[in-house]
């Protein structure tokens, strides 16, 4: 870390005094800055003598605990900025996961920062469920002289857009404590404007002695510039698909499409358990329909941004505001005003909302109403100790069919029919140290991961196997059938064979009448599976977080019952130790 | 024969195998090891059903497997594909069920059509030995499958494997007393011969192992350790119709009949088999023999007998060489016939006549003496399933069931009788067979046709056989109409390979898998499946079939006799030469001369 040159060159001071000064107040806060002015101030008018003893002793840093709710890292992330900015300005922040959030010590937080994702249909992200029940809870505690500020991250392609980030900012103020600075709602597209309410907020939470320092300096703006390198780069890297293949059989009603990237300048320093974003590009019919829809075929330009750029297919509350703010289309606003636009979004996308309302459309529209085609991350499915400088992912084409118009995933169906051997992506690395092998090679991991969900553990494998791990490893893996859907099944049978794979248990749904999931097996195994954990196991579920990670979740705790003769509630607190001791851990989209 | 013959002193009807035989079994066949291994034929079947990775077992569990009546499989059109998906082989097992004279009741029928649903594909397939087989069970669905089986009172114990398999009776029951006969006797012969072992029980309905018990004389009384050198295969026949195909099988019973149709003992048949390997003159199809006449209450120790002297006569050193017919080959037919003279303690009579007229199925509505009716309907290849846009033989056989109040007989020709109709039900089966477009006949050459399944789930298919066969038949139609000979009755049977289940080796025309689209045809066989046919025309491709038939056919046309079949025409005007009962199979085989067009 460079040290600050606070004083100019300028000041009439010696170069060897101007380092001591810059030692000095480079690393006082606010608080000790505005003490040191009052002092200067006050010795001045005492005619120079100094005082026989400080009026105060020198107050420490203000204390800034910034909490967040993460599941993709995103909130993660923008709390590390946070302390980071808020070191610069001489808070002493303090950063906890919502994960390991002990609520009962918010009333002495004094300033508080939340950072919150909203998950799925309104939830928060599975490592926050506890604390944040306990926070809505009856037994919270008052927050009376906390101030306090709330980032929402959401992602508008849901109906509960935000609604964590929204109902946590209500809750402090219910609890007493202060509001700080307004809340910000934030899409996919969060990056700027959360740079811009990070700034903001911590004005708004600084000391109010400290509002006018005597030395004018923008500590934001020195601060921006430092501490990047400890960063991965958020520049996109080009690779090329060395291997492209659907590893189901061509008797499956599903489509996964096995991809091997290979990085020409090496793969980044990537972990089993990270993720990889990828920057796909729309569908080009449908792009070509929406052009024609919004009689715009002409323009080869807008074309390539849509194509490119900007989201076409999600469709919001907001987009419809924008779209009647474009075009003032009666009917469509009449949408809005009846309240029933929640409802018709459900299963719609924008060219749905073009095609229902026709207007005339610029371009300048057309951008406006959309928002940036965001990335989407797919878990990484190899070990650079095993591919090298490759990086594979395993994705699964999502087809299916609303409002009568065939719909597909982005980035799934560009992978899936527009790539091939040979082509080129733009990816990013996003790493997720919420989901790491344990460090010990020793110890034994339990994975669970039906479909596509099995692709960071086929990277775990790939780990344990070259650093030959001594700990033994289960895989629970599910699909519809067993002859058509067994992703990477060839590998699991060499693993197994050479023991990087200790066992095997495998659920498909469709091979018989009744339905059989991954929890299933989990509970057939409960007392294997318990016996596994209290030899000090890691558990990992990676996959589906609507459904499947809570029921894993639930036949765990049931295991618990059942291998111990334990109480639903001490099962319970069985796996919510587990969590907290980060042995129980999830990668679930 | 170039094997010294032996004869045994005293039968060893125990014949208990020491460690020091296990020691020496060096030279015996690697079937045999595993049979010896197996604990009564468990091998490590229990676990391997647990190794979830897979979808196949180990290889000498695969061996093992036939006995409890089932073949691991997988499907051949997906090969290609899967290593590169990253995928094992696509496993699966056929099922072969036990139905001793293939009579099954309505409320079976439907608990098998439950099955087919749930685990095969929505396909029961009736074989060519009078049973039904599941295609496509994976293994995570065996025990289960096998529970359902089971539950309605059937099982697949020695369906497959080197034992006395699935026992075909006659079926059509007109002669009702003598068809009763038959069926009876069929299924006194699969009881009585039936493998003891518990082990069918323990692994699939996770029964209790049979604490003690492993005494061999308690075990497998009958079998010992290591069963059958190979499999055995029994048939039982009332004359005038050989539906059976009597000489194709290690042993048969031809029901000997007085002049009230009534059953007074049976001639017993030795020693037919059809299975050979291409290129090994060693191997041949053979027909059995007439051994002699026994009364009916000796008929079931006969049966012991003459597989109790297989079971120590027989090669264990050479699969290829184990079958009966090899055994009585080396032996001699007399030799063998005072063994089992002396085993069931008195002389056989001489045979009595009797006369065959055909192999085939009467298709259509008959009546029996008794006054009830029957069904004959004509399965495609003993397919039953709902075709796409055509005959829906799964729901409305189904349908029927529901409604029938007599059985279901399975025939030797893959085809599917509902018998002992009231005749006043007659009616309401009639209506559901029209509604569902099942099919009460066919030409005359598919009437009498049999192809194997082969491709792509039977591991030895070296050629398509179900798939293709209606392809070709529908050619040869067209050539047969050419030349006037669209009604006449000709047998037909293709395999995808030389081991023979379609019995290829005894059809008039017979075509065995060679390559992709090759086939050895093979002519000249009797109508009543009473002699051999012989190679005319190695490795034909399928597209030239017909126009190697076509001048066969326009000869037959213009130079057969009255009532002359095809395949004796062929011998008689010089096309292809006799074989007399196997040995002499693969000699003088070819054209005898050209067969030019017109």
């Amino acid at each position: 870390m460079s040290r600050q040159n606070l004083l100019p060159r300028t000041a009439p001071f010696g170069d060897g005094e101007r380092a001591s000064l810059d030692a000095v107040l480079g690393a006082a806060s606010p608080t000790q800055r505005a003490w040191l002015a009052g002092f200067l101030a006050g010795l001045d008018a005492a005619g120079g003598q100094p005082a026989a003893v400080p009026a105060a002793p020198p107050k420490a840093a203000a204390p800034l605990t910034v909490i967040y709710a993460s599941e993709s890292g995103n909130s993660e992330a923008l709390a590390g900025t946070v302390a980071k900015l808020a070191r610069k300005q001489g808070f002493k922040p303090k950063v906890v996961d919502f994960a390991d959030l002990d609520v009962a010590t918010l009333p002495k937080a004094g300033k508080l920062v939340a950072i919150a994702a909203t998950w799925g249909e309104g939830e928060p992200p599975a490592r926050g469920v506890r604390a944040y029940g306990e926070l809505m809870g009856e037994g919270a505690p008052r927050l009376d002289g906390v101030e306090f500020a709330v980032l929402a991250l959401g992602d508008t392609s849901y109906a509960e857009f935000c609604a964590i980030g929204k109902a946590l900012d209500a809750r402090f103020e219910a609890l007493g404590g202060k509001r700080a600075a307004e809340r910000a709602d934030l899409d996919l597209d969060f990056e700027k404007p959360a740079a811009d309410w990070i700034k903001a907020t911590l004005k708004a939470l600084a000391p109010a002695e400290a509002a006018d320092n005597v030395v004018a300096v923008d500590f934001a703006r020195v601060a921006a510039g430092e501490d990047d390198e400890a960063e991965p780069s958020r520049e996109p890297l080009v690779v090329e698909v060395v291997e492209h293949v659907n590893l189901n059989s061509s008797r499956s009603d599903k489509e996964t499409i096995h991809l091997a990237l290979a990085f020409e300048d090496g793969a980044p320093a990537y972990e089993p358990g990270d993720s990889l974003e990828l920057f796909p590009e729309n569908d080009p019919q449908l792009v070509d329909e929406i052009l024609t829809a919004a009689g715009l075929s002409g323009d080869a330009a807008l074309r390539n941004a849509l194509l490119a750029e900007r989201d076409i297919t999600t469709l919001s509350a907001a987009t419809i505001e924008r779209f009647v703010k474009a075009t003032g289309h009666t009917d469509a606003q009449r949408l809005i005003e009846s309240g029933e636009a929640k409802a018709w979004i459900e299963g719609r996308h924008l060219i749905d909302l073009i095609a229902t309302f026709p207007a005339t459309l610029t371009a300048e529209h057309l951008t406006a109403i959309t928002r940036p085609l965001p990335p989407r991350a797919y878990s990484i499915a190899s070990s650079r100790k095993e591919v090298g400088d490759e990086v594979h992912l395993a994705i699964v084409a999502v087809r299916y069919e609303t409002h009568g118009r065939a719909r597909s995933g982005v980035a799934s169906v560009h992978v899936a029919d527009r790539i091939r051997d040979g082509a080129k992506l733009r990816v990013r690395l996003k790493p997720n140290r919420h989901f790491r092998l344990p460090q010990d090679p020793a110890t034994d991991i339990i994975m669970v991961g039906p479909g596509t969900g099995v692709a960071p553990f086929r990277a775990f494998v790939q780990e344990r196997r070259a650093i030959e791990a001594p700990g033994r490893s289960w895989l629970f893996f599910g699909d519809r059938h067993f002859l058509h859907d067994f992703l990477y099944q060839l590998e699991w049978q060499e693993a197994l064979e050479d023991r990087s794979l200790t066992q095997i248990d495998v659920a498909f749904s469709r091979d018989q009448p009744e339905k059989v999931y991954v929890q299933d097996r989990i509970t057939h195994h409960a007392r294997e599976l318990v016996s596994w954990l209290d030899g000090g196991a890691h558990f990992y579920v990676c996959g589906d977080a609507k459904n499947m990670a809570k029921d894993v979740r639930n036949a765990v705790v049931k295991a618990y019952e059942t291998a111990k003769g334990l109480s639903p509630a001490k099962a319970e607190a069985q796996v919510a130790a587990l969590e907290r001791s980060h042995r129980y851990q999830q990668d679930v989209y | 024969m170039t094997d010294t013959k032996r004869v045994y002193e005293t039968p060893p009807t125990e014949r208990p195998i020491t460690n020091a035989e296990a020691a020496r079994a060096a030279q015996l066949a690697a079937n045999e090891h595993i049979k010896i291994a197996s604990g009564y034929l468990r091998g490590t079947l229990a676990d391997g059903l647990l190794k979830h990775a897979t979808g196949a077992i180990s290889e000498d569990d695969g061996q093992l497997v036939k006995f409890h009546g089932m073949y691991l499989q997988d499907d051949r059109d997906l090969r290609p594909e899967r290593t590169k998906k990253k995928l094992d082989k696509a496993y699966s097992f056929m099922i072969r069920l036990r139905i001793a004279g293939g009579v099954i009741s309505p409320k079976q029928w439907l608990v098998l059509d439950d099955i087919a649903r749930t685990y095969a594909g929505n396909a029961l397939r009736a074989t060519t030995r009078q049973t039904f087989q599941y295609h496509g069970v994976i293994k995570s669905n065996l025990k289960r499958t096998m529970a359902a089986i089971d539950a309605t009172l059937l099982d697949t114990i020695a369906a497959c494997g080197d034992v006395n398999r699935n026992v075909m009776a006659a079926t059509n029951p007109a002669q009702a007393g003598a068809h009763r006969a038959a069926y009876q006797l069929a299924k006194d012969i699969s009881d009585s011969l039936l493998p003891k072992t518990s082990a069918w029980r323990e692994i699939w309905l996770d029964g209790e192992r049979v604490a003690g018990g492993e005494e061999e004389a308690e075990v497998e009384p009958v079998y010992g350790r290591t069963y059958l050198p190979r499999k055995f295969k029994t048939v039982v026949a009332v004359p005038p119709s050989n539906e059976v195909d009597i000489f194709a099988h290690d042993l048969g019973f031809i029901a000997i009949l007085d002049e009230k149709n009534q059953v007074t003992g049976w001639n017993v048949t030795v020693g037919g088999g059809m299975g050979m390997t291409h290129g090994e003159p060693d191997t041949f199809p053979r027909t059995a023999d007439v051994m002699g006449f026994v009364e009916p209450e000796d008929a079931i120790k006969v049966a012991e007998a003459v597989m109790t002297v297989q079971r120590d006569w027989g090669n264990r050193k050479n699969r290829k060489n184990a079958r009966l017919k090899y055994t009585i080959e080396r032996y001699g037919l007399d030799a063998f016939r005072a063994e089992v003279e002396t085993r069931i303690g008195k002389p056989l009579a001489a045979p009595k006549p009797f006369t065959f007229t055909n192999n085939g199925d009467r298709f259509g509505w008959t009546e029996g003496d008794d006054g009830r009716h029957h069904l004959t309907l004509y399965v495609p290849s003993g397919r039953i399933k709902d075709i796409e846009g055509g005959a829906q033989f799964l729901s409305g056989l189904r349908r029927i069931a529901e409604v029938h109040t007599g059985d279901f007989r399975l025939t030797a020709n893959q085809n599917v009788i509902i018998a002992n109709v009231p005749a006043e039900q007659r009616a309401a089966i009639e209506a559901l067979v029209d509604e569902y477009g099942l099919t009460k006949g066919a030409g005359a050459l598919r009437r009498n046709s049999i192809a194997c399944v082969a491709l792509p789930t039977c591991g030895l298919a070296l050629a398509e056989s179900e798939r293709y066969l209606p392809d070709l038949m529908t050619e040869l139609e067209q050539s047969l109409a050419s030349h006037g000979l669209a009604e006449e009755e000709i047998t037909i049977r293709s395999t995808g390979c030389p081991n023979g289940c379609a019995r290829p080796f005894i059809a008039e025309i017979g075509l065995v898998g060679r390559g992709p689209e090759r086939y050895h045809l093979y002519l000249g066989a009797a109508f009543d499946g009473s002699r051999l046919s012989k190679l005319y025309r190695e490795d034909v491709q399928a597209s030239e079939i017909r126009d190697t038939l076509d001048p066969l056919f326009a000869d037959y046309a213009k130079g057969r006799q009255p009532g002359e079949h095809f395949g004796d025409y062929l011998i008689r005007a010089g096309h292809v030469a006799r074989t007399t009962n196997g040995p002499d199979f693969h000699e003088r085989t070819g054209a005898l001369k050209p067969a030019l067009q017109g």
